[in-house]
């Protein structure tokens, strides 16, 4: 199976079961150089409705282990600041920045990236559709995080407004499109979305 | 800043109740550094401004975050309720509806899903939305440690930039306000340069109870957010403005003694001037509004 078993870049000696909630108390992290370094904690996630078990250093940011432990890149790593939305998953069906989280706190919680959205039906999702079709994609960089901020919105909001719309993606930032295509496909997504729902 | 920027090594401490926050604090404190949302903290270490040896998670101290109604009318916020949290609270809404507006100007649905209120006042950052907000509902912060606790008011907590009257091992747990008084109404208005996603240049909230003829102003707070190394109450206009009737001069009259109060500094954000500025325009316009608000209030609980 696909992305099952866990991939960790660091070689990792930390082995206790679930209870422990510390990152070793021996060694401190000014002592990494020397090889008997313990460097993971257990994580247990479930991404794009896998189960994963991940031993992972506790300085290693979702995005991070996202992307080169679990090699999904299309989750894209920018500013790192939080303020362009390109690393936007979903944590738990809401949207959050994974280049802020830590992955070790993501323990237990539910991730959806841009690949597992549109595994159930093999297609594409109405909303990714849409972003197609009305032309809110250029160079892409911004689209699967502008994507499942969308997915987010209009779980909460099936029939947003455009404020409601350009106030759900004030964090992405997107320098090809100006935005105007963007909120005409988000506008799209929540009509198309609503006829198949009524359907 | 390095290409890569990933995040200097810590050890993580994942307590799971206050208690064992406070001995960890109390066991680690010139060395470890709290972790609430992250949205400021992971920033920081990433630029390297801080490189703490303990990182305590608070993430998973579920009785932190918590908005509770009590019996006489007041509510408690527990320190890691999220912004977002704060934003959709039907207690909050009904009962101090300044917070929850001034909830849905910060950052974005990314952040405000993690970031916290404790963060934002923890932080002591002149340019946090939530002290000005807070201070003119008369807010105290209680802190713990193995020491005990203790109640501080939220108008004495911040010292300096980034400073707090918190010592290194006590934890902000809770944020208490008062049940709001009968007529009265809350306003919080800020200015940016963009419409989103940007630190606020100043902010300015006013709190206004008027008298039962409802001409007057029977009590008055007004708080100023980056305008001073501090978030401050401007007393002094809050003591000239007590008593009197609602007019135009006055208005004018106390936006110019809150300009007197407050302490702006330049930056490349904007100019000592244009802040004063816009102190004074903020001041007039949140007077107004809240003015209004107290107005529309049927029973005091529209704040």
């Amino acid at each position: 199976m696909k992305n099952s078993l866990p991939r960790t870049t660091e070689p990792l000696t930390h082995q206790c079961g679930d209870e422990c909630s510390e990152f070793s108390r021996r060694e401190g992290p000014q002592s990494h150089g020397s090889k008997s370094v313990v460097l993971g904690l257990p994580v247990s996630l479930r991404v794009n409705g896998e189960p994963y078990e991940l031993l992972i250093p506790p300085w290693r940011t979702l995005l991070e282990v996202l992307r080169e432990n679990l090699c999904l890149t299309g989750t894209k790593r920018s500013c790192q600041e939080g303020q362009c939305g390109a690393c936007t998953v979903l944590l738990d069906g809401k949207p959050i920045n994974s280049c802020l989280y830590l992955a070790v706190e993501a323990q237990g919680k539910e991730i959806l990236t841009i690949e597992g959205l549109s595994r159930s039906t093999g297609g594409l999702h109405p909303v990714q559709k849409a972003f197609v079709e009305k032309g809110a994609i250029q160079c892409g960089f911004c689209t699967p995080g502008l994507v499942l901020a969308t997915v987010a919105l209009l779980d909460q909001n099936p029939n947003p407004s455009e404020d409601e719309i350009r106030k759900a993606v004030v964090g992405h930032l997107c320098r090809c499109t100006g935005y105007v295509q963007i909120v005409e496909a988000i506008l799209g997504a929540a009509g198309e979305m609503a006829v198949e729902g009524r359907g | 800043m390095s290409y890569l920027r990933r995040l200097p090594k810590f050890e993580y401490l994942a307590p799971r109740t206050i208690g064992e926050v406070c001995a960890l604090l109390a066991g680690h404190a010139d060395e470890a550094r709290l972790l609430g949302g992250g949205t400021d903290l992971v920033l920081q270490m990433r630029r390297r401004e801080i490189a703490p040896r303990y990182i305590i998670g608070l993430k998973g101290v579920t009785e932190l975050a918590c908005v509770r109604e009590e019996a006489g009318g007041s509510v408690i916020i527990g320190a890691m309720t999220t912004i977002e949290a704060i934003m959709s609270s039907p207690v909050i809404r009904k009962r101090y509806g300044i917070l929850a507006e001034t909830a849905a100007e910060i950052g974005s649905p990314e952040i405000r899903q993690v970031a916290t209120i404790g963060g934002n006042l923890a932080g002591a950052l002149p340019c946090a939305d939530f002290p000005p907000a807070l201070m003119v509902l008369g807010a105290k912060l209680k802190l713990q440690s193995q020491q005990g606790e203790r109640m501080v008011p939220l108008e004495d907590f911040f010292l300096r930039f980034e400073r707090t009257a918190a010592r290194r091992d006590e934890l902000l747990t809770e944020i208490h306000l008062a049940a709001p008084s009968p007529f009265s109404g809350g306003v919080y208005l800020n200015f940016h340069d963009r419409h989103s996603m940007d630190m606020t240049t100043t902010g300015v909230a006013a709190f206004i109870t008027t008298d039962t003829e409802r001409r007057s102003f029977r009590d008055v707070k007004i708080a100023l957010g980056s305008s001073a190394p501090v978030p401050l109450r401007a007393k002094k206009a809050e003591s000239a403005l007590r008593g009197r009737d609602f007019s135009e001069e006055v208005l004018e009259e106390t936006a110019s003694l809150v300009c007197a109060e407050a302490d702006p500094r330049d930056s490349w954000r904007a100019s000592k001037a244009f802040r004063l500025e816009l102190i004074k325009t903020l001041t007039k316009r949140a007077i107004d509004g809240a003015w209004k608000k107290a107005l529309a209030s049927s029973n005091g609980r529209n704040a």
